[in-house]
């Protein structure tokens, strides 16, 4: 049974894709996977998810664009938390990043115990805020 | 007759009776690992309808499916089954069990959207910002496409449209300052209040539109409603002056005196008369047009009016300064005072506005002159033992002959703030008057650190005593991991370069306790103190946090 928020995956690489699904489903999280960002937004309304897990050098829509229109839905918006998974090292990369509307990062390559918990400190923001 | 196939890995006597509820189709059932075989082999089929639980199976089979161009229907047993099903864009999806009704509904609209492209995919996304273009995302008012087709029966019937443009003048200031929630914030406040101002209304039956989305300007449409005489240019003149109002008292209470000083609207009107042999969107851009020059032209006559008041203030040193505290992060102690010079007269109240009219006027130094003495007035009889009296300093200002490191009597008192906004040109010699200043005792802050993307090399370059952080930066910061990163690496700099941060527009108490538990040392803003209009005389008095 579903009990954690849903959360969407999206990654052009599917080894990456598959190795967060893996990793986030046995700990109980409904995960749908994307691997553009054009997949990610046809299917952004059915997924209604709580979390997406956004990687940012995709071909095609990138992850800043993906973001910025997932922020922009009129009523999924501003219910949803949105992770980018990159390196963000210089000072602008962040600031990019803030414009786009983004709540926070990991870092790429990823160790999981670390996006688990990132995971888990942005759905506590969403269930303060509710 | 040509039977319609629907491919099918299920048995299931629900799928025959769903079968026989549309018209002339038939089922073929095979099993799910034959499927992806069997599409093309039939030239009948229409649809496939699986119920495979197998990931690799199912997602053979939609990629053969759609191959094809064919729909898929997927049956799903649990929620795991039907995040698949969405993740590989079937068509449609079912929760089983299910009945034949559905099954039947389903493949029927499965068939419709297949229907008019080869590319259902792109299809929703495509949709999705086309929806965005017509309706501002943010307002929820429609843009001007979709107006112009709701308004054109009108009219032609009544012959004729009143076009109002109002333009929001300083919305890209608050941008700037306050980051792009903020205006976002501001812009939702605007939208809501002509919307209420207008249900409240007689002239509820115009329309309100922006112009562009995510623009801050909004044109207003009136057709005056059949049967009822058109509205007068007084009416209408009256009816802007009530709703400026409106939306500035809403804007007031919810976003503070500060943001509303900021914040103008100046309005233009054009009237378009229906011509048939005029095309209706041309005649509409035009009215636009001609509306949006008049709003200018409004706006221009507002701006000769205050570089006149700004002239008289000049003369009458008609300039009071607010103090606004600086606390101790830790003991909410304070630590000293911004000094915010306002104009005395209404129209120049807000700090920013004032310098922004002195720039039109080439008036910059006189008014940095007068602002600084004023401030500097408030050291000795104003301030407290110890309290440091933060004094914004605009770079140019240090070209300015009379500006001179002599102005002060106490210089270790005062903290000179110079903005990270401003680009410096000639930072040799910068330096060399900053460290004038310095060998006296005069301290430098930073200001509106980290607003640009340049980072903390051109904070290091200016070796500040103090590292304002940009508003933009704390707004909302407890929710914004990516906010806390950069704070905490700008107090690790600090720390490491014998500088403190100070957080100003600190205005919720989560905003505090996260800035605090950074380890920002100092902090300002209304959670709080809000500027403190000083007394004629005497020590400004302060009372404990709020």
């Amino acid at each position: 049974m579903d009990t954690l928020p849903p959360i969407l995956v999206v990654d052009d690489n599917h080894d990456n894709a598959e190795i967060i699904r893996q990793y986030l489903e046995v700990r109980g999280y409904p995960i749908t996977v994307a691997y553009s960002g054009d997949e990610a937004l046809a299917v952004f309304e059915q997924v209604k998810p709580a979390l997406v897990l956004l990687d940012v050098m995709m071909p095609g829509r990138d992850g800043w664009e993906t973001c910025r229109l997932m922020k922009q839905h009129p009523t999924l918006g501003r219910k949803i938390r949105i992770v980018m998974v990159t390196a963000l090292d210089e000072w602008s990369d962040k600031r990019e990043a803030l414009q786009t509307g983004a709540d926070d990062y990991v870092e790429k390559p990823f160790d999981l115990p670390k996006l688990a918990l990132t995971v888990q400190r942005n759905l506590a923001m969403l269930t303060a805020a509710s | 007759m040509n039977h319609s196939t629907l491919l099918t890995d299920t048995n299931d006597p629900l799928v025959v009776e769903a079968v026989a509820q549309l018209d002339s189709w038939r089922a073929v059932v095979v099993p799910s690992r034959e499927i992806a075989r069997a599409i093309g082999h039939d030239r009948g089929l229409r649809a496939v309808y699986v119920t495979a639980e197998s990931p690799p199976t199912l997602r053979e089979i939609v990629e053969c499916a759609h191959a094809k161009g064919l729909p898929v229907i997927v049956g799903c047993k649990d929620d795991a089954a039907r995040r698949r099903a969405i993740e590989l864009r079937a068509e449609e999806w079912l929760r089983l069990p299910t009945d034949a009704e559905e099954i039947a509904g389903r493949v029927r609209s499965a068939v419709m959207r297949q229907l008019p492209g080869d590319a259902p995919n792109g299809d929703r996304a495509e949709r999705a910002e086309q929806a965005q273009m017509l309706y501002d995302f943010m307002t929820g008012l429609p843009t001007l496409p979709v107006m112009i087709e709701r308004m054109r029966p009108q009219i032609k019937e009544r012959g004729e449209l009143v076009v109002v443009y109002f333009n929001f003048v300083r919305y890209s200031k608050i941008e700037e300052i306050y980051g792009w929630e903020k205006l976002d914030a501001v812009l939702e406040t605007t939208a809501a209040g002509v919307k209420e101002f207008l249900d409240g209304h007689s002239m509820q039956a115009s329309r309100v539109m922006v112009s562009y989305t995510n623009d801050d300007d909004f044109i207003f449409f009136h057709v005056p409603p059949a049967g009822e005489a058109r509205a007068s240019e007084q009416q209408i003149t009256t009816l802007v002056g009530r709703l400026q109002e409106h939306v500035a008292q809403r804007i007031e209470v919810a976003h503070g005196e500060d943001i509303a000083a900021l914040f103008e609207i100046y309005v233009g009107l054009a009237r378009v008369y229906y011509n048939p042999k005029l095309r209706i969107e041309r005649l509409i851009y035009r009215g636009i047009r001609e509306a949006a020059t008049a709003a200018k032209s409004v706006e221009e006559r507002e701006r000769a009016r205050r570089v006149d008041d700004l002239r008289t203030s000049l003369r009458d040193r008609a300039v009071y300064v607010d103090y606004h505290p600086i606390v101790v992060a830790t003991t909410q102690q304070i630590f000293g005072y911004e000094a915010l010079a306002r104009g005395v007269m209404r129209s120049l109240r807000s700090p920013e506005v004032m310098f922004d009219v002195a720039a039109e006027a080439d008036m910059i130094w006189e008014l940095s002159r007068l602002c600084r003495s004023r401030a500097i007035e408030g050291i000795e009889t104003r301030l407290g033992p110890g309290e440091l009296l933060f004094i914004n300093v605009d770079p140019h200002d240090f070209a300015d002959p009379a500006f001179t490191e002599a102005e002060v009597k106490d210089p270790s008192r005062v903290v000179i703030e110079i903005t990270e906004r401003t680009a410096i040109k000639d930072y040799p010699k910068f330096r060399e008057r900053l460290k004038a200043f310095r060998a006296l005792g005069y301290r430098f802050a930073v200001d509106d650190a980290g607003s640009g993307y340049a980072g903390l090399g051109s904070i290091a370059n200016l070796e500040p005593d103090f590292i304002k952080l940009d508003i933009s930066l704390i707004n909302a910061i407890d929710s914004n991991f990516i906010k806390q990163n950069l704070v905490e690496s700008m107090v690790k700099f600090a720390n490491d370069h014998g500088a403190q941060v100070i957080a100003e527009g600190v205005e919720r108490s989560e905003e505090f306790e996260t800035v605090k538990a950074l380890g920002v040392h100092l902090v300002q803003g209304f959670f709080l103190h809000r500027p403190i209009t000083a007394p004629t005389s005497g020590v400004i008095a302060v009372s404990p946090g709020a």
